[in-house]
Formats: structure tokens, sequence, C-alpha cells
């Protein structure tokens, strides 16, 4: 053992003078925050499954994670036609699966057959399914294939980095796979071990075959403070999204290993109760249907300050329903409402409120006080709704905090509509704009202001609505683009959702891993897992 | 004295849940102004039959039958409140282990009280007023700082006498005085004796003086009562216990007294209690040497 | 011992009148943030430094020592006068009514609290002043935390009911609720006061947990619950050891009650 450790230093040293050349081997380490709850990539639906189809399985099109833009993977090409109803595809030729299979056109539609089949209840399947009907998928010949869809799929080309091709006669069914790793071995509440897919197609620049890794151990750890402990200890190599206060925490003890990539998806956001039967007075459901009111509120936040108080600087305001982290979709003509009590205040003074001493009353001579109500035990909302208090308390306006249990307080948020100001985070995994298609509809129960409405309440909602349909209904990208731009300026100027921040993307890479390239999408930090390699001291540590 | 209706007079038998038969229809009377002595041996049922008349007898599970007539009235018909009246004011009980009788929480003056409002309204004024009169008249200091102990702060013997105390604390027509001296060493034994002498004497209470002693009974009681297998088999003056004892087991219990030259029961004088001498002195003597 | 016990009892006033002048003695109001310095060490401005939110630590200890001094005991003396009651007066008499008690406590032990909880929570509005939260936390703390020392006092009373000074004060013809209060309770003291004293450091626990809930303390009102949970940031207490100084007081002022009440001074 010693021997073989001193023969590796040596080598070491003699390649360091070469240039540097990725070096084959090792076992890459991280966990899994929860178990996994299944291995076939149809019925993947939350983390742990998805991390495990993103290193096993092959896809069509891959989004790549750091240009955001698509890539061909197992199609070498492809094209979209009748306005996003039908797409073709021309596989990649000469692929085998791990157990040998050769990869055809045929193996597409069958994938594309199973995950379409309503039985099934494949949440990817769900994805596809815009309207009631049949999918049609037809083979011309072993290398093209043709699907068709009932009626136009908003964002179709993408929602394919979710399919991961399975072989329609493999013995070993969805464990053959066209991915660059393959599952070895799984202790259920313990570990998933993956070992190298030996015929996996890519090769690098020199022609050698990825990946470059023999093999990735998925520890399986709820409890972060352990993941950051066995990081420390050198156990892992990877940590993703990880908390804003661990980060600092290891940002002392290992400079080299934290990085924080910038705002991501997620966001953080208060709203108000505009649900017109909301057990709740009718003064202040006044307050609450006032855009000046709303705009006054977000005017009166110090955003600047949650960010840099709440998140030790990593998280950026946040202006809207999208990120600035999403390259394409952001519309980057919008800027945070600023922090300005003043005029904050002459806004409201405007819509007849007074401030008399320190307590700001409404026309009707009501003082203005409302609760937050948010999910207790998430120490940054808690955090963040006391600065609120802290802020609104300038313009006289009292607000009290209620943290509640989960349960409780979507009790209260989407059935009895028992609260006034609600404060929660919306995480964000998809960058098309169709995927938030449900909370900006106004018939829709995520609508979370005023669900289910049967016409929509305002004018503004009525124009959201046609321009999230108008957006759906066309292929054309730009176009689409531009009517979601406008959805999120009549969301910035109405500020149904007040954003607050956008966390940044906080993950950890031990240094020993090469070719590191982290991303705010996810799989932050192992997107590009194939070309991942340890350098030389690195593989040293991680025997 | 004889011819007056008794006091108490009573028919009883007692079960225990899982000891029947302690008491067989047992019959006894008192006088007025009486001093009886009940002697058995330990186990005999002495305690039980105490607890019985006071009809107090179900704290210990214990199941009474018979009657009970106390001054004209059987106990047995009447209503716990009307035993509760009756309990304190008009009958005493002296429980046999001074310590553990009284309350090692409550200061003795509270608990004095205590007893003195069970039966009497009126201010603290008019409570002290007993309280201090029976202080003295069981040969206590009455003072306010004796008063102010706890139970844990008296000697055995200035125990049983606030005990005492507090049977008397409403004159009763009858105290029950349930083995008051097992406790105490010979000399302060026979000064509660004769504490109980002068209460009879002075105060006219008619005394059930219980005890496995037959010698300290002889000198304070006008007659003695034996109690054996669940019977009272002999009830008699003194003379004629020690003198002429008819029943076998009383022969036996004669027979087991140490014999000296001071015991000469064939004199009379033993049927006047009351010439037992100088207990003043006695009192004043036992004051002093109690601790503290 | 007896200097330990004015030592004690001079520290506790001292503790006392230092929360009711907290408003003169704090050097900042306890809700306002700094928000330059959040997480600041000891200084001569922060004496025991801030809290995430920059706000003063000694300042909210004070405030939150006022808080929690005056309502712990308080809904301390609440849940043991209950568990006296029902404790007392089970052991004392005994037979069915004591069984049906006991019943009771045991069913009280296992009830599901927190849905309880939750269910006070969902009826109480949502704008509760923190004033008001504060009285109705502490009061449910005092209504439902009775039950563990109920059984132990009622153990107690069953041990008294058949000692012979009951007896003696039955013979004296007291009644027998006079002789539970007069005579039984005096002698449950001892256990009232460990009772009482015990409850006290767990109930300004179970405050700062039900702040979960939605119950609690709220914001920005502090509390020794409240604070005592700002030390599960483990760094930030490696980073500012005066953050440990609710706890330090916390301990020091249990221990203080511990040796101020009086112990069983009739057994002396
Ligand atoms: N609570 C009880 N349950 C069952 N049996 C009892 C109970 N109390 C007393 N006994 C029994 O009844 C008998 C009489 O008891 P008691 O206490 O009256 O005797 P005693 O004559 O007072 O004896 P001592 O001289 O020891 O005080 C004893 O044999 C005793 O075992
Ligand atoms: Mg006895």
């Amino acid at each position: 053992m010693r021997t073989h450790r001193l023969a590796l230093l040596a080598a070491g040293f003699l390649l360091a003078a070469l240039p540097a050349k990725p070096q084959s081997g090792g076992e890459l380490r991280f966990v899994l925050r929860s178990e996994p709850k299944t291995f076939d990539p149809m019925l993947v639906d939350e983390e742990a499954s998805e991390t495990i189809r993103y290193l096993t399985g092959g896809v069509l099109i891959r989004v790549n994670r750091k240009t955001q833009a698509l890539e061909p993977e197992l199609a070498v090409s492809w094209k979209v036609s009748e306005g996003g109803k039908k797409i073709s595809f021309r596989a990649r030729e000469g692929l085998l699966f791990s157990d040998g299979t050769p990869f055809t056109a045929e193996d597409v539609a069958f994938t594309m057959q199973k995950l379409m089949n309503p039985d099934l209840h494949s949440p990817t399947g769900d994805s596809f399914r815009s309207s009631q009907g049949p999918v049609r998928v037809t083979t011309a010949n072993p290398r093209d294939v043709t699907i068709e869809f009932p009626a136009p799929v908003a964002g179709l080309e993408r929602l394919f980095d979710q399919v991961a091709v399975v072989s329609s006669h493999s013995p070993k069914k969805e464990a053959a796979v066209l991915g660059p790793f393959v599952v070895a071995e799984y202790k259920s509440g313990s570990y998933v071990l993956l070992k190298r897919n030996p015929l996996y197609w890519k090769k690098d620049a020199r022609g050698r075959r990825l990946p470059y890794l023999d093999s990735i151990r998925l520890d399986i750890q709820q409890n972060r403070d352990l993941e950051l402990l066995r990081f420390k200890r050198n156990e892992i190599q990877l940590i993703n999204s990880l908390d804003a206060s661990y980060f600092e925490n290891l940002a002392k003890e290992a400079p080299s290993a934290v990085r924080d990539i910038g705002p991501s998806l997620d966001s953080e956001q208060i709203w108000f109760n505009q649900v017109p039967s909301a057990p709740i007075p009718d003064y202040k459901k006044n307050w609450f249907r006032s855009t000046s009111f709303r705009l006054a509120i977000s005017e009166a936040i110090n955003r600047d300050d949650l960010c840099r108080v709440v998140f030790g600087s990593h998280a950026r305001p946040a202006v809207g329903p999208v990120s600035p982290a999403n390259l394409f979709w952001f519309d980057k003509s919008l800027q945070p409402h600023p922090y300005d009590p003043q005029a904050a205040l002459r806004r409201l003074q405007q819509e007849g409120f007074r401030l008399d001493g320190h307590v700001l009353n409404d026309p009707g001579g009501h003082a203005v006080e409302f609760s937050v109500v948010t999910n207790a035990g998430n120490k940054y909302r808690e955090q963040m709704a006391a600065m609120i208090q802290q802020d609104l308390e300038q313009i006289g306006i009292r607000l009290n905090i209620v943290t509640l249990d989960f349960p409780s307080l979507i009790e209260r948020i989407s059935r009895t509509f028992d609260y006034e100001l609600c404060l929660l985070g919306l995480v964000n995994v998809d960058l098309d704009p169709s995927a938030q298609m449900s909370v900006w509809l106004s018939s829709s129960s995520n609508h979370q202001w005023n669900p289910e409405q049967k016409s929509p309440a305002t004018s503004w909602e009525a124009e959201i609505d046609r321009l999230m349909q108008a957006q759906a209904s066309t292929n054309d990208q730009n176009q689409r683009k531009r009517y979601f731009d406008q959805v999120q300026k009549i969301v910035w100027e109405q500020q149904p959702f007040i954003y607050l921040v956008n966390k940044n993307a906080l993950v950890v890479i031990s240094p020993a891993l090469a070719n590191t390239s982290p991303v705010v999408l996810r799989p932050q930090t192992f997107w590009n897992v194939e070309t991942l390699y340890f350098s030389n001291q690195g593989r040293g540590a991680s025997q | 004295m004889t011819q007056a209706t008794p006091l108490l007079s009573l028919r009883l038998s007692v079960d225990y849940p899982d000891k029947p038969s302690v008491l067989r229809n047992l019959s006894l009377e008192m006088y007025h102004g009486e001093t009886l002595g009940l002697i058995g041996q330990s186990g005999s049922g002495k305690s039980t039959l105490a607890l019985a008349i006071l009809r107090l007898l179900h704290l210990h599970r214990g199941e009474p039958r018979g009657e009970i007539w106390f001054q004209g009235r059987n106990l047995v018909d009447r209503s716990e409140r009307e035993m509760r009246s009756v309990r304190g004011r008009e009958l005493g009980l002296v429980l046999q282990s001074p310590l553990s009788a009284l309350n090692p929480a409550l200061r003795i003056d509270t608990q004095l009280e205590e007893a003195w409002r069970a039966h009497a309204e009126g201010s603290r004024d008019a409570a002290r007023k007993t309280i201090l009169e029976t202080m003295s008249s069981v040969s206590l200091p009455a003072e306010r700082s004796f008063l102010r102990r706890y139970p844990s702060q008296l000697s055995v013997g200035q125990a049983q006498r606030v005990l005492i105390a507090l049977a008397i604390l409403h004159r009763p027509a009858l105290l029950i005085a349930d083995e008051p001296t097992s406790a105490l060493d010979v000399i302060t034994q026979s000064e509660i004796l004769q504490l109980f002498q002068r209460l009879n004497r002075e105060f006219g209470i008619a005394i059930l003086y219980i005890s496995h002693d037959l010698l300290s009974v002889a000198s304070l009681c006008h007659r003695i009562a034996i109690l054996y297998d669940g019977e009272i088999v002999e009830c008699a003056p003194p003379s004629q216990i020690f003198g002429a004892p008819q029943h076998s087991y009383t022969q036996k219990l004669v027979a087991a007294l140490p014999r000296g030259p001071f015991l000469d029961f064939h004199n009379d004088k033993l049927g006047s209690p009351a010439s037992i001498a100088d207990e003043d002195e006695c009192a004043e003597r036992s004051a002093k040497l109690s601790p503290r | 011992m007896k200097f330990l016990r004015q030592t004690a009892a001079v520290f506790l006033v001292a503790i006392f009148i230092a929360t009711l002048f907290a408003g003169i003695l704090a050097p900042a109001p306890y809700a306002r943030q700094f928000r330059e310095s959040p997480n600041a060490l000891p200084s001569r401005i922060h004496l025991l430094g801030t809290d995430e939110l920059g706000r003063d630590l000694f300042s909210r200890l004070l405030y939150g020592s006022r808080v929690s001094l005056l309502l712990a005991p308080a809904a301390s003396l609440l849940a043991t006068i209950i568990a006296a009651l029902v404790g007392g007066v089970a052991g004392y008499v005994g037979g069915w009514i004591e069984r049906i008690a006991l019943a009771g406590t045991d069913l009280s032990m296992s009830l599901p609290w927190l849905f309880l909880l939750l269910t006070v929570r969902a009826v109480l509005p949502l704008n509760l002043p923190p004033a008001a939260s504060l009285l109705i936390t502490f009061g449910l703390l005092g209504f439902f935390g009775w039950a563990a020392s109920a059984r132990v006092i009622c153990a107690g009373a069953r041990g008294l009911r058949n000692s012979d000074f009951v007896l003696q004060a039955k013979a004296c013809g007291c009644s027998s609720q006079r002789v539970l209060l007069q005579q039984v309770l005096p002698n449950l003291r001892p256990v009232l006061y460990a009772q009482f004293l015990i409850s006290i450091p767990v109930f300004i626990l179970t405050e700062a947990n039900l702040g979960i809930l939605g119950l609690g303390v709220s914001e920005p009102l502090p509390s020794w619950g409240g604070l005592l949970r700002g030390l599960e940031n483990w760094s930030a207490v490696q980073a500012n050891p005066a953050r440990l100084a609710p706890l330090v007081l916390l301990f020091v002022v249990v221990s203080c009650f511990q040796l101020v009440m009086p112990q069983e001074d009739f057994a002396s």
C-alpha cells in the first residue's frame, strides 16, 4: 500500500513537467440527500433519482448546463415542425448499450411509446402532454424516428434532456444504459455505487474513451452537517447547493474548495393574499389589491441589506420570476425595485394613507398592520421576515411574524386562505417559461395570490393569461421571448409576487478534482462528469 | 356513680378484610368521670377499638358492626358530619406514638389552632387564649417561642403533652388515650400518668386509658378491663384484678408482674386515685428536664 | 450555606431589577438592527456582540430575561398549582378518584400535544401582538405542563394518606378538605418546590420550541428560549463565545432559585 502510494507520487513528479493530461481512474464520491425512489428513468420525480438518471442515462438532446444551449447527443440532428407538434431525430450510428445491445431508432420509438403510455404515470411523460390524444411514433429506417404529438408542445426539444433512452430488446431492460456510468451496487439506505460504462460512446480529443473516472460512490446522507464533515475529512469531493452559513464556515478552512457561482434560478418572494373570499377584513383586502400599496411595500424593503446580512452577500436582489442566471429568458431591461422608503411613503400618501406619528393609517383610519406567514425552521426566511419587519416599521407599518409548520402553512395559503402576506421560496429547475405556466394562469391552482379564478380578476392578470397562452402556442423562440418579457414587465409593475432575492448557487469542490466547471443549473458540480478526473495529488489523497 | 346512665356503652364486632373477628361482640361500659384502663396484649385489638369508637376505623379498612352508645346517642347512626362535631369536641383521642401523630410540617400552634377551629369560630386571639390555657393545663410552657416550634424541636414527653393538649382543647367528655406512655422513659411516663389523673380530677374528663402495661394503669384507673381474644374477659377495680383475678388470662398477667414491697393492692387506698402526691411539683420538674 | 443563600438571593434580586430597568440599562432597543455590524464580537458598544441581524445581544438578553424570568416562573406556578390540586386530591382521597385522576394525567401525558397546539394556533388570529402571544404561550405551558408533576405529587399524597397525623387531625374533628389543605399540602411542600423549580427551565426551553408552531414569543421580542435557539448556529458560537451568555444565565438563575427556595426548614 505504502510503496504503491510512493510510486504514484513519483509518477506525479514526472508528469508535472508535461502539459496537463487527464488521468483515468479513481472513485468520485458525493452524497445523495435522500434515498433514490426509483432507478427507472421514466419514473424519476425527485432529486436523488434524477442524479442517477443524469449519470447513467443517454439522451437524444442535452441542455449544455454551462451555455444553456441544446447539444446533440444520441441524435446527430433533429428537426421540429408543424409549430411544435412534430419532431424528427436522426440517431447516432454504431452505439452500444452498456450490455452490448446495439442502439437504433427503434429504441427511441420504444422509449417514447413507453413514456407516453398514460398507464405508466411517468412524470417525465406528463411534461409532454399538452392535450389529450395519442402520440404517434414512426421509424422510417434504423436511423430516423419521428414523433408526432396531438398538439404543439412548448419548448419541445428541451424536454428531451429528461428522456433517457432505454433498449427495446435488451434482456436487462432499463439497466442497459447509454450514459457514462452504470449502476453496479445499491444498498438501500446506505449507498449507490456506479461503475464506468466501458461501452460509452464519447471519446476525448486524444481519442480516449470517456469517462475518466472508474466509479462514483453516492452515499445516502440526509444530514448537511455530516456532509460537510465528510468533506473536511476528504471522504467526499463534491457538495451541491450549499447553505450560505455552511459556506462561510468552510470558506475559513478550505478557501480553495468553496465556490460562489453567482445567482441561482431559485428566488425568495412575498405575496399578498388577494383572494376575494379570504377570511380577512375588507379594508385589508383593499390594501392588498392596490397596486400602489404593493409597489410601496416593494420599495420599502431593503433588498441589498437582505442579501448582505441574511445571506452574507451570497445572494442578489431579485427582479422578477426569471433569474439573471437564466441567460436566454431573463429580461435584461428590468432592475430590482430600488430601496426608497420616502418614495414608498409618497406613493401611499397619494392613495390617501396618512402617517400619524409612527403609525400609518389607511384612508378609512385603520392602522396598517398585517402578518407574514412563513415556514418555521428556515433560518433565512425567519431572518428576512425580521428585517422586513424593521423596514416596514420605518414607514409606520406594523408587521407580525408568524412561523408555521409546513402543512399548516400550505393549508392556509392554498385552502383556507387565512393569511395576509406569505414569504416563501420558489425552486426553479427548468429554464423554459412553460414550466411556470401553472403559476401565471389565473385559472390555475398554483396562481398563489388568487388561485382558480373563473375569469381574470384584473385586466393585467387577463393580459398575463393571454401572453402565456401566446408564448406556448408558437415555436419561434424569439417571439416567445418577446411575449414572456412582457409578462415579466407586468409582474414587475404589478408586484403580485414581490421578489426579494435570488440566492447564489454555492458549491464545494475538492481541489483534487480537475476539469471542474460548476454552474448554477443542476447538477451544478458534476454536469460534466464524463470529463472530470483526479489530478495526480488528488488521486493519492482519494485512495 | 354506678346508677347513672353510662357515658359510653358499646357492643362491637370488627373485621378487617384479611383478618376477620378482631373484636367479637365486645361489650364495654364507661361512666362519667371514670378512668377505665383497657389492658390487652399487642395485637389484641385495643387500637381497633379506639378507632371504632371514633368511627374512624374505615381509614384502616376495618368494618365495625354493633352499637356505640355515647352520651345517650348511638354513634353508629350518626352521619359523618355529625361525627365530625363529636370528634375532638366530645370525644378526644391521643395516639400511640407522639412524634408521628404530630404533623412534622406544621408549627405546634398551627396544629392546635387547626384543632380549635374544627369546633370553634372566632378571632386568632380567642384561639390563642384557649391554646395558652390548655398548654398550661398540660404543664407545657405557655410561651410564644415554644408554640412556634416544629414537632422535631420537641422532646418526646413534650410532644405527648402537645398531643394531649390537642385532644382536650375542647374539654371532651371522654378522652381515649391509646398507649400514651409506651414510647416514654419511666420518669416521663409517670409524669404523663399524673397529668391524666389531674385532667380527670380537674375537668372531670372520663378517660379510656389503653395500655398493655397492667402496672402503669393500676395507680390511675378506677376500673380495669382485660381484652383477650376479641372480648372483654374481665372488668373490675384494680384491687380485684390484682387481688382476685377471675379469668385465667388475667391471672397469668398478674402472675407475670414483678413483685415488690411497695405494691400492696389489697390496700383500698387505690380506690381513690386522686391521692397520688403533688403532681404540680412533678410538672415543674418535667418542664425543667425537657431538653432545649 | 446561609452565605450562599444570601448571595443567590442578592443575585436574583439584582437580575430582576436589571430586567425591570432594561429600558434604561440596555444600550440599544432590543429590535434595533445594526445592519452594518452583524455577528459582531463583544466590544465597548456591543457588550456581548450582536446577532445575525446585528441586534445588540446584551440588550436582547436583558429584555429576554424580563420575558422569561417573569413568565416562566408564573407558568410553572400555574402548572404546580394545578398539579397540586389534581395530584394532592387524588393521592389523598385514594380509591376510584385516584384511579380516574391518574388515568387523566396519563392521558394528558400521552395526548398528541402537537396537534392540540396546532389547533390552538389555527384558532388564534394571525395578528397577535407579541405581548399577547407571550401570555398565551406561557398560559398554555402552565395549563398543559402539570401532568408529570401531578403524578409525583399524587405519590407523595398517597404516602401521607395513612399517616398518624392525618388520623389525629381527623380525630380532632377536622374536615377532609381542611386536613388536605392544612395538613397534607404543607407536607408536600418540598415536592411542590421541586416540581416548581424543575418546570421553570423546561418551560423556558419549550417556549423556544413552540416557535416552530407559530406560538411562542414572536419576533422581534426576545426570550431566553429564542436566544438559546441562536446557539444552534455552532460556528457563530465558536466565533463569539459571549453568545453562550443566555445559557450561563439560565443555569445560574435556576441554581439560584434552587438555593433561595426554602428547604424543609421544619426538619432543621
Ligand atoms: N388495617 C388493618 N388491616 C388488617 N388487619 C389489621 C389492620 N390493623 C390492625 N390489624 C390487625 O388487627 C389486630 C388488632 O390490631 P390493633 O392495632 O388493634 O392491636 P393493638 O392491640 O392496638 O396492638 P398494639 O399493642 O401493638 O398496638 C392485629 O392482629 C392486627 O394485625
Ligand atoms: Mg395499638
